[in-house]
């Protein structure tokens, strides 16, 4: 007992100083940078951030901004960065979510800048003549301050049934074999897999403005894309007559903002022009290259 | 602690709640649920008002299921048609200017123009926005002009040069300058 306590103990302190040193290192890194100005570098470099204010809580109380002023040297790269040294020591009500802070968790999506990306792995423009402006994502209703409302994106990614559907569930029972897909047959999925659902692209899309309702999105029609294509899903004929509808994909005008903004460097829009071919009959989902079931029987 | 997290619980069921009922529900007897589950959270979280935060309403519109009502699928393959289409066409009346290519022309390039304003007409001229009589009436308008369009432009090729030939007459048509300089 008193051994585990104490091995706590040394784990934290060493973790502790761990932390210590990586901070020591990246400010040091962070002096590099800035020391490759002359030599006045010393002086604060303050830098203007606008940010989008609202609060439900002061009823009547309409939309504004507000201006944050921020010493650039001691703050770390990222527009995230500095939200939360603007949180932290100016201003505790400044609301908006961010979670991983490397770009993997799609929590800190807004609009910077006048572009959708995450705050976390967007860098902060150096140069102090101009303000940065920051907005929630464009065309959402908001929470509060940064904060949109997700319920009906993430109800739509519900709608398209995210998960993999087998027509014979009964014989092949869960856990007892893994499904068989080509090496071919995945990289299918590569460049659909890695969408980390933060709502950059389809709140970019002027369709997506016009008719949230009732058009699905960027987003979530390449997720859509994701399992109509998999070459271990059964549903896809389901799926895509799920989509035949004038507004779900058709709304789609191939804008292709979706694909400009995405922080993941990701393409909504020919995931969507797939599924389009795919409705047309275009092109067809091809045989799976090996038999997925193959080691389920 | 106990009873942030009590309350917490009670919010979040709250949020599934509205979530599912949105799924099921239609659209009109939607505002009445919300007003339903914001008086039923309300209840509990009435002994605790200091503590909580104020409980918002959760703008939760529900999508629209697959409707299996339409299908666009043909409309498109056909937009996309006449779009290929126009490729071949337009060059075509104009090298072989005859009536038959200049009724292609004609309808190809008006059904084209007329979808293209169509999309424009839905998306602008929402509901949501400008009431439900004004898309409509839009629309019809858009029917209107594309039909006497088309109808005029039949007439002209029937009646006159055809359209091909106009055009290139049009084009034809040269200013004071050019016939001094010819002269000079």
């Amino acid at each position: 007992m008193l051994v585990n306590e104490a091995r706590q103990v040394l784990s934290r302190a060493s973790s502790l100083a761990a932390r210590h040193q990586l901070r020591a290192i990246s400010n040091g890194t962070a002096q590099l940078d800035q020391q490759a100005q002359p030599k006045e570098a010393k002086e604060p470099q303050i830098k203007k951030f606008e940010i989008y204010r609202w609060s439900p809580d002061n009823a009547g109380e309409k939309p504004h901004m507000q201006t944050y002023e921020v010493n650039l040297r001691d703050c770390g790269p990222m527009v995230l960065d500095a939200l939360i040294k603007i949180k932290n020591e100016m201003d505790p009500t400044l609301t908006f979510r961010r979670s991983c802070r490397e770009g993997i968790c799609g929590s800190c999506a807004m609009n910077i800048g006048g572009i959708n990306t995450l705050a976390c792995i967007s860098k902060i423009d150096t140069n102090t003549s101009k303000s940065l402006k920051v907005y929630p994502l464009p065309h959402m209703y908001v929470v509060r301050d940064l904060v949109p409302d997700m319920n009906n994106f993430y109800e739509q990614y519900k709608n398209i049934q995210p998960w993999l559907q087998r027509k014979n569930e009964a014989g092949e029972k869960k856990g007892r074999a893994q499904y068989l897909q080509s090496v071919e047959d995945r990289s299918k999925l590569d460049g659909l897999y890695e969408c980390i659902l933060c709502a950059c692209c389809s709140t970019s899309c002027p369709s997506y403005w016009w008719n949230a309702e009732k058009y699905l999105g960027p987003a979530v029609l390449m997720q859509a894309y994701r399992w109509i294509i998999d070459s271990r899903d059964e549903n896809s004929a389901e799926r895509l007559s799920k989509l035949k509808d004038p507004f779900s994909v058709y709304r789609c005008h191939t804008i292709m903002n979706c694909t400009r903004t995405c922080p993941k460097g990701l393409n909504p829009g020919r995931a969507i022009a797939e599924i389009k071919k795919l409705l047309a009959g275009f092109a067809s989902k091809p045989a799976p290259k090996l038999e997925t079931a193959a080691l389920h029987k | 602690m106990s009873l942030s997290l009590v309350l917490r619980g009670a919010v979040r069921c709250n949020a599934a709640n509205l979530v599912k009922s949105a799924r099921i529900t239609p659209l009109k007897a939607y505002s009445t649920i919300v007003a339903n589950a914001q008086r039923q959270t309300l209840k509990p979280l009435a002994l605790t008002k200091m503590v909580a935060p104020v409980v918002r309403e959760i703008s939760v519109s529900a999508p629209r299921m697959a409707s299996a009502e339409s299908s666009h699928t043909a409309m498109w393959t056909l937009e996309r048609l006449v779009s290929v289409g126009l490729l071949a066409i337009i060059p075509a009346a104009f090298i072989a200017p005859s009536q038959i290519l200049d009724a292609l022309l004609a309808i190809s390039v008006v059904i084209h123009a007329h979808w293209g304003v169509e999309a424009m007409v839905v998306d602008y001229m929402r509901p949501s926005v400008v009431g439900n009589i004004l898309p409509k009436v839009a629309h019809i308008a858009l029917i209107v002009l594309s039909v006497a369009t088309l109808g005029g432009l039949f007439y002209f090729i029937q009646n006159d040069v055809g359209l091909a030939n106009g055009i290139k007459r049009f084009w034809a048509i040269k200013g004071k300058d050019a016939e001094e300089k010819k002269q000079s």
